[in-house]
């Protein structure tokens, strides 16, 4: 049925792989579904979904909110601040402007911890430690690899069809948003998707940022549940992981053809 | 530049410098932030109490801890170049080497178990995944249940005892899947033919390989480096969440030091200092790998 050029010793080492790659979960999902779960590697004792009710009412309930006004809000002000500028840069004329964006993206490689030092001590001046906050700083550490890829994606527009557009007697706003956006649709969807998650999975900035137990969001709830000695409810947190996992892991799979393309995008334009 | 004749563009020029202004205010907060750390290394600022107002400038003080203290930068250094050899180097970037170039004479259901296999842990959220492998490695955990145990040997605390290998293979389990994409796209790139002529001219698998195949995907192979080396490097979460730096300071790279100097003993300064060794060492890990992209043998 298909070209398969793997022998079959090669087949099963890789299936063996794939394999030991997901056991993992084998402990998570045996826990979640167990209403009696102890946190050890068992088949469920007690089958329910006690445990994903939990995971979703209550405090859990409020840091699932929690996480997706965050994630949901650095996408958007990300990407829109991000096409509003990658447009111009792809289009005007300016000398060394991939020089400058690739130093941008370099020096966005430094430690995000490096630069919490002085974020922490900007956002208590401005009275910013708060998901605002959050927001904002994702999006400032966010801003120069959205900006590489967003232009990289208005590049690969045809010019042609703009001048036609313009011939036709276009405004810049119309050929902006009936031509160049509809165009970079899978590009623009790829860097949301690439903040939300990024912004979904953070946990270093809301730790230090969030200074009430109401902000928290998922990770940091999480964090702060595992780390505490002595009774530790397996089953809630095993739901609860799962239940923080699933957005991530579902847009990812459901985009799975456009992610594809902007990664291409992304590895090796230099 | 051929853009540059476009009369939309030309007559809107106000425009779009308006448009670009919220990015240019914000990367100019992280050009601020920078140099604020990098002023911040010279001062004895404080998270907390006296020092937090009342700093003074230190000279290089900070900078001289860095490399006299005991236990501290150096050593920390060290275990970060550890975990990047072994995580991100030998396990992400070669396994993720090996396993493209093995499916890539497939597109059967193996690929795709394989692919999504290794993908959920990439997209796995940090925390969820230092979680999952703190109950994988614990005692009654996976590992010991299957491997140890029914071997009649005693349970291992491997978290507590093999702490550096715990978490160097938790996240190659996490991470492999960028290098694996990266190298799909890297060998597509590839012409058949150009390997099909190497194979006719007598070239075996291994030289077809080694003298053909990654000679073209060298470009590929320095991106790859330099993202994931960078990445690996300055990566905190998981570390963080799984150990905390510990057992002692036996995982405790230079991110994770990072943070426990500024933010849990509260020495900002000493912390900014710190932060800028980080970035001077991605600096020049950067410029080697982008010497690698450029020039051609």
């Amino acid at each position: 049925m298909e070209r398969t050029g793997l022998s079959r010793p090669m087949a099963i080492a890789l299936g063996l792989m794939a394999l030991v790659w997901v056991s993992p979960f084998a402990w998570l999902f045996g826990n979640a579904f167990d209403n009696a779960s102890v946190g050890r590697l068992n088949w469920p004792a007690e089958f329910g979904i006690d445990n994903f009710l939990h995971a979703v009412s209550g405090d859990a309930g409020r840091m699932f909110i929690n996480s997706l006004v965050i994630a949901a809000g650095t996408a958007t002000i990300s990407t829109f601040v991000g096409i509003c500028a990658a447009y111009p840069l792809s289009r005007l004329r300016m000398p060394g402007k991939n020089a400058l964006l690739w130093t941008l993206v370099l020096l966005r490689m430094l430690p995000a911890a490096g630069v919490l030092v002085p974020i922490y001590f900007t956002a208590q001046r401005a009275g910013l430690l708060n998901q605002l906050g959050v927001m904002l700083t994702l999006t400032v550490l966010n801003l120069p690899f959205t900006l590489l890829l967003l232009k990289n994606f208005f590049d690969t527009v045809p010019i042609e069809l703009e001048e036609a557009a313009y011939v036709d007697g276009a405004s810049l706003w119309q050929i902006v948003m009936n031509i160049v956006l509809p165009m970079s649709k899978a590009g623009i969807a790829v860097v949301w998707f690439f903040s939300f998650t990024g912004a979904w999975n953070e946990f270093l900035l809301p730790l230090i940022f969030s200074r009430v137990e109401a902000g928290f969001p998922m990770s940091v709830g999480l964090y702060a549940a595992f780390g505490r000695q002595g009774s530790i409810d397996y089953g809630f947190l095993t739901a609860f992981s799962i239940v923080y996992a699933a957005p991530a892991v579902g847009v990812y799979f459901l985009l799975r053809r456009n992610m594809n393309t902007g990664f291409a995008g992304v590895g090796v334009k230099g | 530049m051929r853009h540059q004749a476009n009369p939309w563009i030309t007559s809107n020029l106000w425009l779009l410098s308006a448009a670009m202004l919220p990015a240019i205010i914000l990367i100019g907060a992280l050009l601020y932030f920078t140099g604020w750390a990098f002023t911040f290394s010279f001062t004895d600022l404080g998270l907390t109490g006296r020092k937090a107002v009342e700093w003074s400038w230190v000279g290089f003080d900070n900078y001289e801890r860095l490399f006299t203290r005991r236990g501290g930068f150096v050593d920390s250094f060290w275990t970060t170049v550890t975990f990047v050899f072994f995580s991100a180097i030998v396990g992400q970037s070669l396994l993720g080497f090996l396993l493209a170039s093995a499916l890539r004479q497939t597109y059967g259901t193996l690929r795709t178990v394989v692919e999504v296999a290794i993908m959920l842990g990439w997209l796995l959220p940090d925390i969820v995944a230092a979680f999952l492998w703190s109950a994988t490695t614990s005692q009654t955990g996976l590992i010991n249940s299957l491997l140890i145990v029914p071997f009649g040997l005693k349970p291992v605390n491997f978290i507590n005892d093999f702490a550096l290998p715990v978490v160097t293979i938790a996240n190659i389990w996490k991470g492999t899947a960028w290098s694996y994409l990266l190298f799909v796209a890297a060998l597509d790139s590839v012409p058949r033919e150009v390997i099909e002529a190497a194979k006719i001219d007598g070239a075996t698998r291994f030289q077809r390989m080694w003298m053909v195949v990654l000679p073209m995907i060298r470009p590929h192979i320095a991106t790859n480096m330099l993202f994931i080396t960078i990445w690996t490097f300055t990566y905190f979460p998981l570390i963080f969440a799984m150990t905390g730096g510990g057992p002692g300071k036996a995982t405790e790279t230079l991110a994770v030091f990072l943070y426990n100097q500024a933010f849990g003993r509260g020495n900002l300064g000493f912390g900014a200092a710190i932060s800028v060794a980080m970035l001077i060492i991605v600096g020049l890990l950067s410029t080697v790998y982008l010497r690698m992209l450029k020039e051609p043998k």
